[in-house]
């Protein structure tokens, strides 16, 4: 296992690298740049050099590269053209409703995909096998703003149970949970209910129901732990997107987590910005995979690193 | 295949969700609002401020300015009038401006506003800010005495009595600047109605109404503070989340309803609608370093092509209003006469346009629609933003500039993407706008080494436009302004289009007032609905 991790832990930095590289440099091909987003109309040459010799941006590209590698090293992700205030504590700030947020959904998410999908499998060709598969397509096929929107004003507007918009609380993220939810259940009900079916055509599930195994038995202890693998690496990548930020959810119901905040640092050209959430958003996926890689071995005794 | 059973229940379903979602065509009764007195006016906005600095930024508005208050203000009908100045002379070279200051003004932390504290305002603002340039050539600035402050400028800058309007140069609380220095932002205070609260970044921010505040504006019935406790301004996005929350009650003012919200919300019950000018003009901006728009008479035939009704009626939905000539009405220096100049000389004229083009050398030599040069057919680019809206106009445009022969192709780009590329002259046309409260906006758009979206230099304009912003006498000056307009429209580097309305909805309180000139909120005349 340590030799596991030592591996690992050499290929992430190897990814983080590539990533703060690729980024970097897309950043500069794209057309636009926070000094004129800064200056608006008054972007005159002379201006514009001014204020790009005040935020280094007159310095060749390996020289900004090099230093905002080592600063990004000694956890300083430097200091947002935008705002003034460091990228780091724009980020702290930020993320924890973001992960508040995607932890809810993909509870959310997970019991009822799971749930649906385990329904269908075993009921499969049945009524419950078609409503299951009709709520998990809507749930994939509806887009979040619209669910978003429906949810507000049924149980916001004309049921006044949760808040509109904004965070306040625990509260103000049921709603949201249950819009990004609903888009992840969809998926999951549709792979468990494929998982669950190749599990349930094996020798042994047979010889369970020979043996006169209670159903919820046989379900539960034999052919879900089974099948939970490709589900939990399902679950996994939702969680990694989920931290990413819904942007179109926290848009809608202005929340103030990392998502929307990187759709208007992309939009002002906040380099600084826009590269310390990226290498951020790395780290968290890199980190999500291992736990779920770990999670594999002990669902499954027969993975060992 | 999909059973039987499976079609019906979609449809049923789809059809009960969609009569669920908020609708733009139906009145709808008003939510009760919970009867109390006002303690917090809710404001909601789409855009939250960069910084609370405003020394630090190009971006001011209602969310962040109200902590400053100015030496000079522009009343209700656009008039310079006295702020925290009771007083100033301009020097008959135009170059020393004196300021006579209020004796009973203090900033948030109770300390009082003196001449010295103008000057720290002043020298921080021209270190820090990017667009120092509204400061003019300021060559030095002195407190003569407590409540006496003087400006020396190197040249006349005439401009500079509409600047001190605004809250970039508003006087910063030189304590809370000398404790702060670089994160002043965080907290904050200057001698403003609103005083610093809370900034919970990416939601809102709070302010507490500056109790101690009796210098309010004298074309207002009240000058102090008025009674509620705080304001806060919300940052919702999302149209319809806004437009929910303001029909619950939970806001009070919706600032810049989106115009598909207005007819219902005009025929609510308890709300009011406040329609104001823009002090933006959207044109449609040539790249005159392009060969292709070096004549004249091309620039004019489009001109003459162009029919702002339906651009105005339908795009946008009736909330605007056409502008003919270079500057709004809502731009102090707007001229009726020029206008009218305007509008007469470019009065849509598909044959006279037609001819202007022919004159130039463009004729529709092989009959395909489209007129050629030189082989080269008229193919030209519009670059605009991805505004909905934005699309509907360039489509609008597209066709009316079709009749006289130019193919218009629209491109789609975003802001940041024009911002950078039209200063490098890559574009054809934009469909763009531009905005100020003082005529010496055209500067901006037109001086030489300035005219970074139409790239229209003249050095006789270039001439014009300087001795406008050295004329500190005010008459000289608006015949200036008029003479350059005039220019302007007969040369016709671009196409004024419109001037948007601002439209602002409020409920559940009395005595809102919003300035068109200085585009701001007046908050003391403000209360609870009885």
């Amino acid at each position: 296992m340590g030799k596991y991790l030592i591996k690992r832990l050499f290929t992430s930095c190897m990814t983080l690298i590539g990533v703060s590289i690729l980024v970097f440099f897309m950043l500069q091909m794209i057309p636009g740049d926070p000094v004129t987003y800064i200056l608006g109309d008054f972007a005159t040459e002379e201006a514009v050099a001014e204020l790009k010799a005040e935020l280094g941006l007159d310095k060749s590209l390996p020289v900004q590269y090099f230093s905002f590698v080592t600063n990004a090293i000694q956890g300083d992700l430097g200091t947002s053209f935008i705002t003034g205030y460091p990228v780091w504590e724009e980020i702290t700030l930020r993320f924890p409703i973001t992960f508040n947020l995607a932890v809810m959904s993909l509870v959310i998410g997970a019991v009822v995909g799971i749930l649906l999908g385990i329904l269908a499998a075993v009921k499969q060709n049945t009524i419950f096998d078609q409503l299951a598969m009709l709520l998990s397509l809507i749930g994939i096929s509806a887009p979040s703003f619209w669910i978003a929107l429906f949810l507000i004003f049924i149980f916001a507007y004309q049921i006044p149970l949760f808040p509109i918009s904004g965070y306040d609380g625990f509260s103000s993220l049921i709603l949201p949970a249950i819009t990004l939810g609903l888009g992840s259940a969809g998926n999951i009900a549709r792979m468990t209910r494929s998982s669950m079916l190749d599990v349930i055509k094996q020798d042994y599930m047979r010889t369970a129901q020979a043996k006169g195994l209670a159903l919820h038995s046989m379900i539960f202890q034999h052919a879900f732990q089974n099948a939970l693998i490709p589900v939990i690496t399902l679950i996994g990548l939702q969680f990694g997107y989920l931290l990413a930020g819904a942007v179109v959810t926290e848009t809608v119901f202005a929340l103030p987590g990392i998502g929307s905040f990187a759709i208007d640092a992309i939009a002002k050209r906040d380099l600084p910005t826009i590269q310390g959430l990226v290498l951020f958003i790395a780290v968290l996926f890199i980190l999500t995979n291992l736990v779920v890689d770990l999670i594999y071995s002990l669902i499954d005794p027969r993975i060992k690193y | 295949m999909l059973k039987p059973t499976f079609v019906p229940l979609m449809l049923a379903f789809g059809l009960l969700v969609t009569g669920c979602t908020p609708s733009s065509n139906t009145a709808e009764e008003p939510k009760q609002s919970s009867n109390r007195t006002l303690d917090t006016l809710v404001i909601s906005a789409t855009r939250e401020p960069d910084t609370l600095d405003v020394q630090k930024t190009t971006f001011v508005d209602d969310s962040n300015s109200h902590m400053y208050d100015t030496l000079l203000r522009r009343d209700m009908e656009g008039n310079i009038v006295p702020g925290l100045a009771e007083s100033y002379e301009v020097s008959e070279d135009g170059k020393i401006w004196t300021f006579k200051l209020r004796k009973d003004v203090t900033f948030h932390t109770g300390e009082p506003m003196t001449a010295e504290s103008i000057k720290v305002a002043f020298e921080r603002y021209k270190e820090n800010s990017p667009v120092a340039n509204n400061l003019g050539p300021i060559e030095k600035s002195e407190a003569v005495d407590q409540h006496t402050f003087k400006v020396y400028f190197s040249e006349p800058f005439a401009p500079f009595a509409n600047n001190l309007c605004w809250a970039y140069l508003g006087p910063v609380d030189p304590k809370v600047v000398a404790e702060k220095g670089d994160k002043f932002g965080e907290t904050p205070s200057g001698a403003g109605i609103l005083k610093f609260n809370e900034h919970k970044r990416g939601a809102s921010i709070i302010y507490d109404i500056n109790k101690d505040y009796k210098w309010g504006p004298t074309y207002v019935a009240n000058q102090g503070a008025p009674d509620f406790n705080k304001v806060e301004f919300k940052f919702i996005k999302d149209d319809d989340t806004r437009i929910l929350e303001f029909q619950k009650g939970t806001i009070q003012v919706m600032l810049d309803v989106p115009p598909n919200y207005l007819k219902p919300l005009e025929v609510e019950k308890g709300v009011t609608i406040e329609r104001v000018n823009e002090q933006a003009l959207t044109f449609l901006g040539f790249n005159n370093k392009k060969e292709i728009f070096s004549d004249k008479r091309v620039r004019q035939a489009i001109a003459m092509a162009v029919d702002r009704d339906p651009i105005v009626n339908v795009a946008l939905e009736g909330v605007a209003k056409p502008v003919n000539g270079p500057l709004p009405p809502s731009i102090a220096g707007y001229s009726e006469k020029i206008e009218n100049l305007a509008k007469e000389k470019y009065t849509r004229n598909i044959n006279g346009a037609k001819k202007l083009l022919e004159e130039a050398g463009w004729t529709d030599a092989n009959g395909d629609g489209i007129v050629e040069k030189d082989g080269k057919p008229f193919s030209v680019e519009l670059w605009l933003t991805k505004e909905p809206v934005n699309t509907r106009i360039a489509q609008i445009l597209q066709s009316q500039l079709k009749e006289i022969g130019v193919d218009l192709k629209i491109t789609v780009q975003e802001d940041a993407t024009i911002r950078a590329n039209t200063p490098k002259a890559l574009h054809d046309m934009i469909l763009w706008k531009f905005a100020w409260s003082d005529a010496d906006v055209l500067y901006a758009m037109f001086a030489n080494g300035q005219s970074i979206r139409v790239h229209f230099e003249r050095d006789n304009l270039h001439d014009l436009l300087v001795k406008a912003r050295q004329t500190t006498n005010e008459q000289e000056r608006v015949a200036l302004y008029e003479q350059i307009q005039e220019f302007l429209v007969e040369e016709e580097p671009m196409v004024p289009l419109f001037v948007r309305e601002r439209i602002i909805a409020h409920r559940d309180i009395e005595g809102f007032k919003f300035n068109p000139y200085s585009q701001s909120i007046i908050f003391s005349d403000i209360k609870a609905k009885q």
